[in-house]
């Protein structure tokens, strides 16, 4: 049973991308069955010019959507344009006031086949694929057309017939095709995630919080312009596609520049962080590599995605303070310093850092970056867990150097244990620990060294 | 844009007043002359009251939630959706009705004379945009029309009226902005027109889709909801965008003046220069982002000072060849520390040639005249401007008119001409607030300011005219030991 769901949690993202093809290819080969009029069809197939017309206008849509994808900034990717337009096509009942005839599979395949196609010109291109994503936008609009063309949820029958008896009352309509959106969604959210959270070794509950704050704004546009368009197919035809994914292509604009200013934002951070290095106050890159180390650190504790952005800024910012020393620390290791020396580096940075007047949670962080971890135990401090963090990853950067040797490492990694639950908390120097492994493969000497390690008793490498 | 209007101080002459007035009677007149048309052919007044009361309170709850500033001038304009959607539900007359409304209650504070221009213009957008939508063919009976109906009498008339509105409301805002503040009316409606022109466009697409699905397809006023969610996000993304620029504004500001604290002569330096860089380029038609990579350069000009030695920066006493050379690397270093930050791309080489030189005897490149970037140029003279007027060890801070009298004097050999007289006429409409040296006994212990116009002559004679020399053939020690001199007045202290 353990050795079940221990290939369940590695293998779930296959095991979904896997599952989203068999759904599409299933649905494929009982539409291309009934649609040559071969037996075992109980499915409608693509019988008439109307319905032949709406598919491939759907496809087109669709594929098109797929190659204009977005990503908000510190949340996963997604594709609007073609979410909306796969929701659309579930939930096609009438257009040009002339019902359609379309059913379950027959909707399901048009959208695996044209989700598929772009993901294999990416492939062909050698460019980033993104199975996983795919597989799940391909679920959600699945479980679209199954709410909406199979389940029997108005007097049993589907919606898709109950609509028409609301001719007179189309809000109606509108509200159903809504919530039907709404929970297509939320199920392709709460897959996402899933996987994510086992990905990414992240607490459930806050990657689904993370989910539902970063997503719910798309969501809303999502599910009003899947609506939109199979409503406005009655008055408009087919045109209604293109046209109707005009709102969404203005907040599809809205949100490249939004994620252009949150690049450049962190861009200028991390140039002004290297402002140390090149005063000889700090080694070439300290501040970029305590700031990776920390983010890996982060995502292994829980730190959920809107606040890694400040973690990343702090950590970056660390150690802006040594702008104001007039001589710089001998190789600009803080970690060697004195501790009332320390203090003060935290002090003056977090001053420099909240006269931004924007910045204040990462100064806040800074502030307290220094103290050692037994103010927590001892004095009941509360020490944020970013500024744990960043002690722990500049203390091994300090430590290891910038081209870290295997001895190196393990050296840094003992001397950081002889302040273990005095200086660094324990739970943070694990988390180096597991970034580390996952980061050189799992090197033989790191896991030696977690062997006697009681925090590590769950497995950790996972390749 | 609709919003920007109305001054408060009373004039001698009423323009404003008059303009205002002028702005209201053409809109009584115009919906009188509508309201009467179409009453007497029988058409184009609101068939359903049910439809009209709904969009007055569309666009009375869609104006009052507005934000009043995201920055960049990318808003998204609500009232304008449901007033060109109105058009063709309830037509002109129903289309006035509904931004008039929405602008007379608007429930935020706005001056009287202010909220009746607002109102008057958003009468005279509802009826010219009707009535335009009427001549063009444009039909009020979207029921049974059909598709190519509904693309032909209705897409095609309301993205005319679209246009007409969007041409009405950028004359009518640079009439008032001439009257107001006396800004040319030609300059404004064509800003106007080239900033506010897409989202016109973008705005009659989306009033299109809002008739069809509120008339033909049935779902009636729940169109609402369906249109606004996803501009609602739009708009959120926007107001998040306005937000995240402004905070990225100002974190950099700050960073940097924490790089200046190394050197407190400097403190607010940058600033100072930003500040006068804004001026300068004020009368030049230059684009956002011109204008936008200018301050940033001005910004962050002396970025490159982090890298040099603490006793260079500090250090009082006199300046060798070398210690002129390694300050000197400032200018490229700052270059090459930002290199990589792509929103910085355009400010890089107005950072690297800042001390370049008109007469080609600058640093780090020796650049001649016109070579030199006009970026590197303006920030050149707000830079030694901003030195002059401050207490420097070797003389008191200047005035501002002895400042200036020096900065002509360099005026073709240090300083682009042109710069420099934009700098006077610049000081005659602004007020130059010169900075102050808080640390007192940084004066009293001597002080290289390498910004000093005086400075950048020890440079030229020391280094750049002894490479030259050197070229040459020439002895290259005669003239450093002739630039001692120079070095001595600049110099001072105990």
């Amino acid at each position: 049973m353990t050795r079940l769901r221990e290939l369940l949690r590695q293998r779930l993202g296959l095991i979904v991308t896997g599952g989203a093809g068999l759904l599409g290819l299933t649905c494929v080969a009982r539409t291309v069955a009934s649609t040559a009029g071969w037996p075992g069809g109980s499915v409608s197939g693509v019988r008439g010019w109307n319905e032949t017309v709406v598919l491939l206008v759907f496809f087109v849509t669709i594929a098109v959507g797929e190659l204009n994808r977005i990503t908000l900034p510190g949340s996963r990717e997604s594709a609007p344009m073609s979410v909306a337009a796969a929701y659309a096509l579930a939930m096609t009942a009438q257009v040009d006031s002339k019902t359609v005839h379309l059913d379950a599979s027959t909707t399901i395949a048009t959208t695996a086949l044209a989700m598929a196609l772009p993901t294999v010109v990416t492939m062909v291109a050698h460019r980033p694929r993104h199975y996983r994503e795919v597989a799940t936008r391909f679920l959600g609009a699945a479980t679209a057309a199954v709410l909406f063309r199979s389940l029997p949820l108005v007097d049993g029958a589907p919606l898709v017939e109950a609509q028409t008896r609301w001719e007179s009352q189309r809000w109606q309509t509108a509200v159903a095709m809504v919530a039907v959106s709404a929970l297509a969604l939320v199920a392709e959210s709460l897959v996402s995630t899933t996987v994510a959270a086992v990905d990414d070794h992240l607490p459930w509950r806050v990657a689904v919080v993370d989910e539902l704050r970063q997503m719910v704004g798309l969501s809303t546009a999502l599910a009003a312009s899947g609506a939109l368009i199979a409503l406005a197919e009655t008055a408009l035809g087919v045109i209604a596609v293109p046209v109707f994914l005009i709102p969404l292509v203005l907040t599809q604009f809205a949100v490249r520049r939004y994620a252009g200013i949150r690049e450049t934002y962190t861009q200028t951070i991390r140039t002004l962080s290297r402002l140390t290095e090149i005063g000889g106050y700090t080694p070439v890159d300290h501040p970029a590599r305590v700031a990776e180390l920390s983010i890996g650190m982060g995502r292994f504790l829980g730190v959920p995605a809107r606040e890694v952005v400040t973690l990343e800024y702090a950590a970056l910012l660390h150690d802006i303070g040594q702008l104001a020393l007039r001589v710089p620390i001998p190789g600009g290791a803080t970690m060697l310093a004195a501790p009332a020396d320390q203090d003060r580096i935290a002090e003056d940075s977090a001053q420099i850092v909240r006269r931004t007047g924007v910045l204040d949670e990462v100064a806040d962080i800074l502030e307290v970056q220094a103290r050692p971890y037994r103010h927590v135990r001892e004095l009941g401090e509360k020490i944020p867990l970013a500024a744990r963090i960043i002690k722990v990853a500049n203390a091994y950067d300090d430590l290891a150097g910038d081209e870290p040797t295997s001895a190196s490492r393990d050296a840094a990694i003992e001397r950081i244990h002889l302040g273990l639950g005095y200086e660094y908390d324990p739970a943070v120097v694990d988390a180096l620990q597991r970034v580390l492994v996952l980061r050189s493969g799992g090197v033989a000497t790191v896991k030696d060294l977690l062997r006697d390690d009681p925090l590590s008793t769950e497995p950790v490498a996972r390749s | 844009m609709r919003n920007i209007a109305a001054a408060q101080a009373p004039r001698r002459f009423p323009v404003l007043e008059l303009f205002i007035a002028l702005t209201v009677l053409i809109a009584v007149v115009g919906i009188a002359v509508v309201g009467l048309s179409s009453a007497v052919h029988g058409f184009g007044l609101p068939s359903s009251l049910f439809a009209l009361a709904v969009l007055c309170g569309l666009g009375l709850v869609s104006h009052g939630l507005r934000e009043s500033n995201v920055g960049q001038k990318v808003g998204l304009s609500f009232l304008s959706i449901v007033q060109l959607a109105s058009i063709p539900i309830v037509g002109p007359f129903g289309a006035a009705l509904v931004g008039g409304l929405a602008q007379a209650l608007d429930p935020r504070r706005v001056a009287f004379t202010r909220r009746l221009f607002n109102t008057a213009m958003a009468v005279i957008l509802g009826w010219s945009g009707g009535a335009t939508y009427l001549l063009v063919g444009g039909t009020l009976d979207l029921q049974k029309v059909g598709i190519p109906g509904l693309l032909l009498h209705v897409a095609v008339p309301l993205l005319t009226a679209d246009v007409v509105q969007m041409v009405v409301n950028a004359a009518f805002i640079a009439g008032v902005l001439r009257a107001e503040r006396g800004l040319p009316v030609r300059v404004t409606f064509l800003g106007m027109v080239s900033t506010s022109g897409m989202s016109y466009l973008g705005y009659g697409a989306i009033g299109f889709l809002f008739a069809v699905l509120w008339v033909p397809a049935g779902v009636g006023p729940f169109s609402a909801v369906l249109i606004l969610a996803p501009l609602s996000v739009a708009r959120w993304v926007i107001v998040q965008y306005g937000d995240e620029v402004r905070s990225h504004e100002s974190a950099l500001s700050a960073l940097v003046t924490a790089a200046e604290t190394k050197d407190p002569h400097s403190v607010g330096h940058s600033a100072r220069v930003a500040m006068l860089v804004e001026w300068l380029v004020e009368p030049m038609s230059l684009s956002v982002q011109e204008v936008s990579a200018l301050r940033f350069a001005a910004m962050l000009h002396d970025v490159g000072k982090v890298g040099l030695p603490t006793r260079l920066v500090r250090r009082p006493g006199e300046m060798t060849r070398e210690d002129l050379l390694v300050l000197a690397g400032h200018s490229s270093q700052g270059a090459e520390l930002l290199r990589g930050v792509t929103f910085l791309e355009d400010s890089l080489q107005g950072i690297r040639h800042h001390h370049e030189r008109w007469d080609g005897r600058g640093y780090p490149d020796g650049l001649v005249g016109e070579d030199i970037p006009v970026i590197s140029r303006i920030i050149a003279v707000a830079d030694a401007f901003d030195s002059l007027t401050m207490d420097r060890p070797s003389r008191g801070a200047l005035d501002r008119d002895t400042a200036l009298l020096q900065m002509r004097s360099r005026s073709s050999s240090h300083f682009d001409p042109a710069i420099v007289e934009a700098l006077v006429r610049v000081l005659e409409r602004h007020t130059w607030v010169p900075g102050v040296v808080e640390d007192a006994g940084l004066i009293g212990s001597g002080y290289f300011d390498h910004d000093d116009p005086r400075a950048s002559d020890l440079y030229a004679r020391l280094v750049a005219d002894a490479d030259a020399d050197a070229d040459a053939g020439a002895n290259a020690d005669a003239d450093a030991d002739a630039g001692a001199g120079a070095g001595e007045s600049l110099r001072s202290g105990p």
